[in-house]
């Protein structure tokens, strides 16, 4: 194996073992305490699963569905799938049984990894329903031992179907996995549906070495380098981060012990390596704003001075050696007091790669973690075609998505890129684009002259490689008077508010101004009505106090400043309840899903644009638990100050 | 008031080899004297291998001063308890729960100072053997058995889904928290009977249902008899496989959920007799 490279992630795995068998691969925090995996450990425990996959009858080109959260045994079942020559559609662990119903037909699988009891009552029923699906294994007994279902077995007991491992087990084990070619398919990975039924983007091994070694080479991760493996699977990125570059750098791949646990994990690791998605950063930025809340005056002052000299320093880059020389001075005395503890505290003690993406983020949030000294680099691409840019060298510019990467690897030609009319991004060279899973009438659609199009509508930055991402080509919105904006562009910048949780921008060409709907941060705001002597009893209630809504229009102004004249937000409206991913108001990466926002709440909508100044609206809402009921509430509009509009005229 | 006949068997339950084994716990005309008053009179109960049986009544009717009996807190002025054939009935306290009979207390007895792990580990006292001055030198032994210790204890927190909370100070966490931690140390034990002394008082619908899961996780995972004094009706009615209902110390009903629902006496005993 050794003369030539690896063209698969399984014939990565047996390379490692070879090469590197004690070398600890995984940890996982289990029971309280750290366990480790070694190369050996887990080519074994991918082997025991493969023998076992084989002995259900788990054939070359059919497809196994993983329904976990992040954790070894959901990697090892993906090598495992892989290594049979079989393809693994990776979904969200909070996925409703609808859409693992979708996937299971839509990708014909066979098999389905569920964690525990919840994952498995989702998978059950679809037994009955598709032929094809005949075995499921979980790993989590918790309220399973009653479970008797034919085709549903345990861990172990899948393991156990091929023990003990022979000669000739291991011989077969090493024979299919030489079998695999860089074209073969690795992974379904299936699109967040936001525009329509999701689709199953083809991915090949091929593609993704390509993408982790260009993620590798532009962010120069070093061989062995920590990570917290924390993004879904279910993402691109972290197919190509935790997945495959896990096994190509190798990285050490870490676990939580539960997804929740997720900050007492990176504070005990300090990894070196961080990927989180914009909302996580923008949680871990919204959570120094809360706990400083608590804080007394005293010490508010003392943080906001350290930070403030922070972002003095470090702006943009790390390097402060063009900085005022008070600032430089100044620098060490605010590291030590504020920014270093800082840093602990957020478990980025050691993250010198730290990068976001997935969705754009508000400069803000950049600036604010350059100033603790983490310096964010966002990474863009997409499922389809793969990596596209990335901040890379010294500077990273905090209105821009990075740099365009056109480096080659072994399995990919560099990337060529260029602007359509309409504003939208086109590609082609890289991996390629492979198609959609069963719809080649939707991928063909996708292609425009051998070029691909990404649909993002992007602007270019100061130096010519550089691409600003606006919004989706069609999601660009006009108004009546003629002026484009972008709804997501004034999003991201409102969400940064400690105040605000969500929000969704409204405007279309029959509107003359702005709107906005903004779901308040409940946990903030109560801790300010508290300091503030505001009384109130529910969310709905708290949405809706006067005082509050003043803050929420404050906040809006601080943006507006940031916004050309037409496109500042004129009206807004507290939603009196949070927006939930369960009620569909949310996909499960937390994005809008604004149709049915804007039909749910088109009273409000209207009120707005009426200038009525409350409205009473009836809500249908699902408790946790599968009750219904309705809730009622009257919602105030609420007006941003024009003063505050029209007061700050500088560029 | 004459007795019921007992034991009834008629109540459903999946595990029907079990009833057919003599029952694990026997109290005989159990009678609870202090001073002039009389909080248990001539009670007799039987709980069998892996049932479920809730003990319910209005308030003052008992039940706790049972429990009290059952596990020997009190002792009993007349009437016998037997305990998978030994009679426990004047057994001091730790040897009771030594036997392998667990309770949780109304209210909760934690040690609220201490992590959740450490209150849980402090359920596992009876289990070690080591001594002080083996534990002061930490024999090799010694680190043996606290490994051995610490899984039982993360085995139980994972079960009761507190490993978020393991290192948190027990006083610092809410009600409901509080007597799932409880309920880890009684498991800890590892008894082969739980008696729970109104585990859902004072919680919310959702921790309700949540304990609720766990009580029926606990019978299903260990195959152990649960005894609960419970006043939430509509938790006893889901999960109890039969139901004894005491009224003024005296056993006025013992059968299914759904007979006891309809018995006369009880309904009187609960809304009040026609006069």
């Amino acid at each position: 194996m050794s003369e030539h490279k690896p063209q698969t992630l399984p014939q990565w795995l047996v390379y490692n073992a070879a090469t590197r068998p004690q070398e600890v691969a995984q940890r996982y925090k289990c029971e309280g305490v750290w366990k480790e995996f070694s190369w050996a450990d887990v080519r074994d425990e991918v082997r025991a699963l493969a023998l076992g996959l084989r002995a259900r009858g788990v054939q070359r080109g059919q497809t196994v569905v993983l329904l976990s959260e992040n954790r070894p045994e959901l990697y090892w079942a993906e090598w495992a799938t892989m290594a049979v020559g079989a393809k693994a559609v990776a979904l969200y662990p909070d996925a409703a049984e609808s859409e693992v119903n979708y996937v299971v037909e839509d990708a014909q699988a066979v098999c389905v990894f569920a964690e525990d009891q919840e994952q498995v009552d989702k998978v059950l029923p679809l037994m009955a329903r598709h032929d094809n699906l005949h075995t499921v294994v979980w790993w989590e007994s918790g309220g399973l031992w009653s479970y008797k279902h034919t085709g549903l077995l345990g861990w172990d007991a899948l393991k156990a179907l091929a023990h003990p491992v022979g000669p000739a087990d291991e011989a077969w084990f090493e024979h299919e996995v030489a079998l695999g070619q860089s074209s073969d398919i690795a992974v379904l990975s299936y699109t967040s549906g936001t525009t329509g039924l999701p689709k199953g983007v083809i991915t090949t091994h091929a593609s993704l070495m390509h993408n982790a070694e260009l993620i590798g080479q532009t962010l120069q991760v070093p061989t062995g380098c920590e990570y917290l493996s924390y993004i879904p699977l279910s993402w691109s990125t972290e197919q190509w981060v935790g997945v495959t570059m896990g096994l190509m750098r190798p990285l050490r791949v870490n676990f939580a012990e539960r997804p929740d646990q997720i900050q007492e994990a990176i504070r005990e690791l300090a990894c070196e390596l961080v990927f989180f998605g914009p909302r996580q950063w923008e949680s871990l930025a919204a959570r120094v704003h809360a706990r400083m809340l608590d804080a007394p005056p005293w010490r508010q002052k003392v943080v906001d001075w350290g930070v403030h000299i922070g972002r003095l320093a470090r702006a943009d880059q790390l390097d402060t050696r063009t900085r005022a020389w008070w600032v430089r001075a100044l620098l060490p005395v605010a590291d030590t007091l504020v920014l270093r503890p800082l840093r602990e505290q957020l478990g980025l003690k050691r993250a010198g790669i730290a990068f976001t993406g997935g969705a754009a983020v508000a400069p803000d949030i950049f600036r604010l973690f350059a100033a603790m000294g983490v310096m964010l680099r966002n990474i863009y691409g997409c499922s389809e075609f793969g990596l596209i840019t990335v901040h890379q060298g010294a500077r990273v510019n905090a209105e821009t998505i990075g740099e365009t990467v056109s480096l080659s690897s072994p399995w990919g030609a560099p990337m060529e890129w260029r602007l359509s009319d309409n504003g939208g991004l086109e590609i082609r060279g890289g991996a390629g684009f492979d198609g959609y899973w069963g719809k080649p009438e939707k991928s063909a659609e996708k292609m425009n002259d051998g070029w691909f199009q990404t649909g993002d509508a992007v602007g270019q930055g100061s130096s010519a490689n550089e691409l600003i991402y606006y919004d989706r080509v069609e999601h660009m919105n006009r108004l009546k008077s003629g002026h484009l904006f972008s709804k997501q562009f004034i999003e991201v910048r409102l969400r940064f508010s400690p105040y605000i949780r969500e929000v969704m921008v409204v405007g279309d060409p029959t509107r003359e101004h702005v709107t906005a709907l903004v779901n308040i941060d409940g946990d903030v705001f109560g801790r300010w009505a508290e300091h503030h002597g505001v009384s109130f009893t529910t969310f709905t209630d708290l949405s809706q106090r006067p005082e509050v809504l003043a803050q929420v229009a404050k906040e809006i102004a601080l943006v507006n400043r940031a916004l050309p004249e037409q496109a500042r937000l004129r009206n807004f409206v507290n939603l009196p309840k949070e927006l939930d991913a369960d009620e569909g108001e949310l996909t499960r990466t937390r994005k809008l899903k604004r149709d049915f926002i804007e039909q749910r709440y088109g009273v409000l909508i209207e009120a707005m644009y009426a200038d009525q100044t409350t409205t009473a609206i009836e809500i249908p809402v699902r408790y946790q638990d599968g009750r219904a009921g309705m809730l009622r509430a009257d919602v105030t509009t609420g007006c941003v100050p024009p003063a505050a509009r029209n007061g700050d005229q500088k560029p | 008031m004459p007795r019921p006949a007992s034991p009834p068997c008629k109540w459903p339950t999946p595990m029907t080899e079990a009833l057919h084994t003599p029952a694990m716990l026997e109290a005989r005309d159990l009678t609870l004297k202090f001073g002039g008053v009389t909080a248990l009179s001539e009670i007799s109960v039987d709980i069998g291998h892996q049932e479920l049986v809730a003990l319910i009544g209005p308030n003052g009717a008992g039940k706790s001063s049972l429990l009290n009996v059952l596990s020997g807190f009190y002792r009993p002025s007349k009437g016998s308890v037997r305990f998978e054939g030994q009679d426990i009935g004047n057994w001091p306290v730790h040897r009771v729960a030594k036997a392998g009979l667990a309770r949780t207390f109304q209210g909760t007895h934690l040690l609220p100072h201490m992590s959740v792990l450490d209150n849980i580990l402090a359920g596992r006292f009876m289990h070690m053997k080591s001594t002080l001055t083996q534990a002061f030198f930490y024999y090799p032994f010694t680190h043996r058995e606290e490994v051995a210790h610490r899984t039982v204890a993360e085995e139980i927190l994972n079960f009761l889904e507190l490993e978020h909370l393991r290192h948190h100070t027990v006083g610092t966490l809410g009600y409901g928290m509080r007597k799932r931690v409880d309920l880890g140390r009684a498991l800890a034990m590892e008894p082969r009977m739980l008696l729970l002394d109104e585990p859902m008082a004072g919680m919310n619908g959702e921790e309700k249902e949540d304990l609720a899961r766990f009580i029926l996780d606990i019978r299903e995972s260990r195959q152990i008899p649960v005894v609960l004094v419970e006043h939430d009706m509509g938790v006893v009615m889901d999960i109890a496989d039969r139901v004894i209902v005491l009224n003024f110390g005296r056993k006025i009903a013992d059968a299914s959920p759904k007979a006891v629902q309809e018995d006369e006496n009880v309904i009187s005993a609960y809304l009040g007799a026609h006069e």
